[in-house]
């Protein structure tokens, strides 16, 4: 397995009042059949998923899904009945219950993030240091060292509020003295060169995302 | 979540390989600034073009930092302005040049196209005024650019405004001999020219089009050029099929990013989207040609057999995957050969493989026509009036757009080296094999009727 994000609404139609719905996180050394364990578990149990983000590093799996349970269905049930599933220390997972949180994609947008150069100790830290001072959200990141070069890709979401040149420059004037080529661009542009929707109906979806609450558990 | 080698090779695309938006142009109607004086018509395009175009430039820098690709010009294209002239005279021309020029300056655009006659079939005598002040308004303005349509597959070739046309062009490149004939770089005369084509000098809106209208004109030889470069690379018994298939999809990804674009400069300033035009438009620079694809393909001398099988090829797979890209595909959409503002071309035409008659050959297969092409400024009207019967027959023939943007340098002789600067580029004066000869037949003036093919009906 290498890389799989996924979620869907739910198709069980069960009340609020009469599920649990549990955030489960999963991380253990890469082989085949690992997928099949942990949905085979959460199926056993009488559970629905809702949403999936899978992906390996330097063979290490890691998968964090959410599913929703009938309310007798305890956390550490869970966490049990998968861990049974595998070999004894093989695995390690982690099962709390779920929060809505999209206060935080409410008004803002997705670029991707790409930074290219020297790789050197501190990178990570100095940039996020400043996404986090501007509110900048990371979603997904992801980095590759070939020989002494580095390239890091992520996904972040920028508050609306904020003004995109400005975060550009300030990018700029952070990296480029370590070397760095750094570029931060609306998520838009990588669809458009990538998929095949018509680009009128892509903008026009989005426009209409952008007014729902729940946009970013639609769009993940 | 993206694929990382999608948004790498985007990436790619935007940072190393020259892509860009090469303009955004707003079209604007300007029939309702009709009137009897030249001082109210003047004052009401200031008035119109203003208001239209006020946040043009300002909404293109927003869209090109949120994307991170350059939008090298924003421009305007008008509704001809030669129907602005019915009822008035030569001088009136003028002043309209002038306040469309100051119009164009007041909201900061590159250039406005669209002093334009459409004069095919015949003239009126405001599209005759227009022609006759083309020398002062072109020598006289900075941002003013103009057109003449002469032919149409339907109504034939108009021989008497090829003729008064090729003596405007002389006449313009004399009014700017200071600048060795500049002001003829910025006037372009057109077989079958297209309503919506955002690019320059040949821009301008078309009867059919709404009152106001965003149309893009996107670029990219250099991403194709690579495209191709790394294709022969990995696989250098690649066939040309093979080729077309990758320059196909390549012109797909550059067609989209430039809708995407479009559509959102569009939204923002409330006006309607009209066309992408995908055109391979070089520029000077290196990485920035269409004259390296050919050399990519194979063609080491542009202009030695099988140039002309190569730009045909090139031409109708741009046009395949802009096709498949978008439902908004229009204007000219393929490859042009300016030649000054090529650096490979300009080069082939320095070193004497690239001539005149096999840019007219070429022009049969390519998107526009002879483009940017310098002669000796002692050519004889009626020869530069060949060269335009020419090219419009085989616009006409061809059911394509042909044109002819021709600089007869004063004072230059052929292998002289010209530069104008910028994105105009630089070149070499090219020399006409048959330099006179044709003259009777130019003259005869009159009309070419249309070809049989244009009987469809």
């Amino acid at each position: 397995m290498s890389v799989m994000q996924l979620f869907q609404p739910s198709a069980t139609g069960i009340m609020k009042d009469q599920v649990a719905r549990y955030v489960v996180s999963v991380l253990t050394p890469d082989r085949t059949g690992l997928m099949r364990g942990i949905t085979t578990a959460i199926t056993d149990l009488g559970g629905d998923i809702q949403g999936i983000s899978q992906t390996v590093v330097q063979a290490y799996f890691t998968v964090i899904l959410v599913a929703e349970f009938k309310s007798s269905v305890t956390a550490q049930s869970v966490q049990m009945t998968i861990v049974e599933n595998f070999p004894e220390h093989s695995i390690s997972v982690m099962v709390r219950e779920f929060h809505d949180h999209c206060e935080a994609s409410s008004d803002s947008e997705r670029y991707i993030l790409t930074l290219m150069g020297r790789e050197a100790p501190g990178i990570l830290k100095q940039l996020t240091e400043y996404l986090a001072e501007q509110a900048i959200n990371i979603e997904d990141w992801y980095f590759r060292i070939d020989g002494a070069m580095v390239t890091h890709i992520g996904e972040i979401t920028v508050p609306s509020r904020l003004d995109i040149r400005r975060i550009q420059e300030d990018l700029r004037i952070l990296l480029e003295p370590r070397d760095l080529r750094v570029h931060c661009r609306h998520e838009n542009i990588f669809r458009a060169t990538n998929e095949l929707e018509s680009i009128g109906l892509m903008l026009d979806l989005q426009t209409r995302d952008r007014a729902k609450p729940d946009r970013k558990l639609k769009h993940v | 979540m993206y694929r990382t080698d999608n948004v790498l090779e985007t990436v790619r695309m935007l940072q190393d390989e020259n892509l860009d938006v090469r303009t955004v142009t707003m079209g604007i109607d300007l029939s309702d600034c009709a009137g009897r004086s030249m001082t109210s018509v003047a004052s009401a395009v200031h008035d119109k073009i203003t208001r239209k175009a006020a946040n043009l430039v300002a909404t293109c820098d927003e869209i090109s930092a949120r994307y991170g690709i350059p939008i090298i010009n924003k421009r305007l294209a008008v509704s001809p302005a030669s129907r602005l002239l019915e009822g008035h005279d030569q001088h009136a021309a003028t002043r309209l040049a002038k306040a469309l020029d100051a119009a164009a300056a007041a909201v900061q655009v590159d250039l406005i196209g669209g002093y334009t006659a459409l004069v095919h079939k015949g003239m009126t005598p405001g599209e005759q005024f227009l022609i006759d002040s083309l020398p002062e308004a072109l020598g006289s303005t900075e941002r003013l650019c103009a057109s003449v349509n002469i032919a149409t597959t339907r109504a034939g070739i108009n021989a008497d405004a090829v003729l008064r046309v090729a003596g405007a062009i002389k006449n313009t490149a004399a009014a700017t001999s200071d600048r060795h004939g500049f002001g003829a770089a910025k006037l372009v005369v057109f077989a079958n020219s297209a309503e919506d084509n955002p690019f320059m000098a040949g821009a301008y809106l078309g009867a059919g089009e709404p009152e106001c209208v965003i149309n893009v004109g996107v670029s990219g030889p250099g991403v194709v050029k690579r495209a191709v470069e790394r294709l022969v690379t990995d696989r250098p018994h690649c066939t040309l099929d093979q080729i077309a298939e990758e320059i196909k999809h390549t012109a797909f990804r550059v067609t989209r990013t430039g809708e995407l674009i479009g559509r959102e400069v569009a939204e923002r300033l409330n006006t309607p989207f009209g066309v992408l035009d995908l055109s391979l438009a070089p520029t000077p620079r290196v990485g920035d040609s269409v004259g390296e694809i050919y050399q990519a393909m194979g063609i080491s001398r542009i202009g030695a057999p099988g140039t002309t099988a190569a730009v045909a090829l090139l031409n109708d797979a741009v046009k395949k995957g802009g096709a498949f890209a978008s439902a908004a595909v229009g204007g000219l959409s393929g490859a042009f050969i300016p030649v000054m503002e090529d650096r490979a071309l300009a080069q082939s035409a320095a070193e004497g493989w690239l001539t005149l008659e096999k840019l007219e050959a070429m022009t049969a297969v390519c998107s526009v026509g002879l483009d940017m092409i310098l002669i000796a400024g002692d050519t004889p009207t009626a020869t530069l009036a060949g060269i335009i019967l020419d090219e419009a027959a085989i616009g006409v023939s061809n059911r394509k757009t042909t044109a002819v943007r021709i600089i007869p340098v004063p004072g230059a002789k052929p292998g002289d080296h010209i530069d104008f600067g910028g994105l105009f580029g630089a070149g070499t004066v090219l020399p006409i094999t048959a330099p006179t000869g044709s003259e009777a037949f130019a003259q005869h003036g009159g009309h070419i009727p249309a070809p049989i093919q244009s009987l469809v009906n």
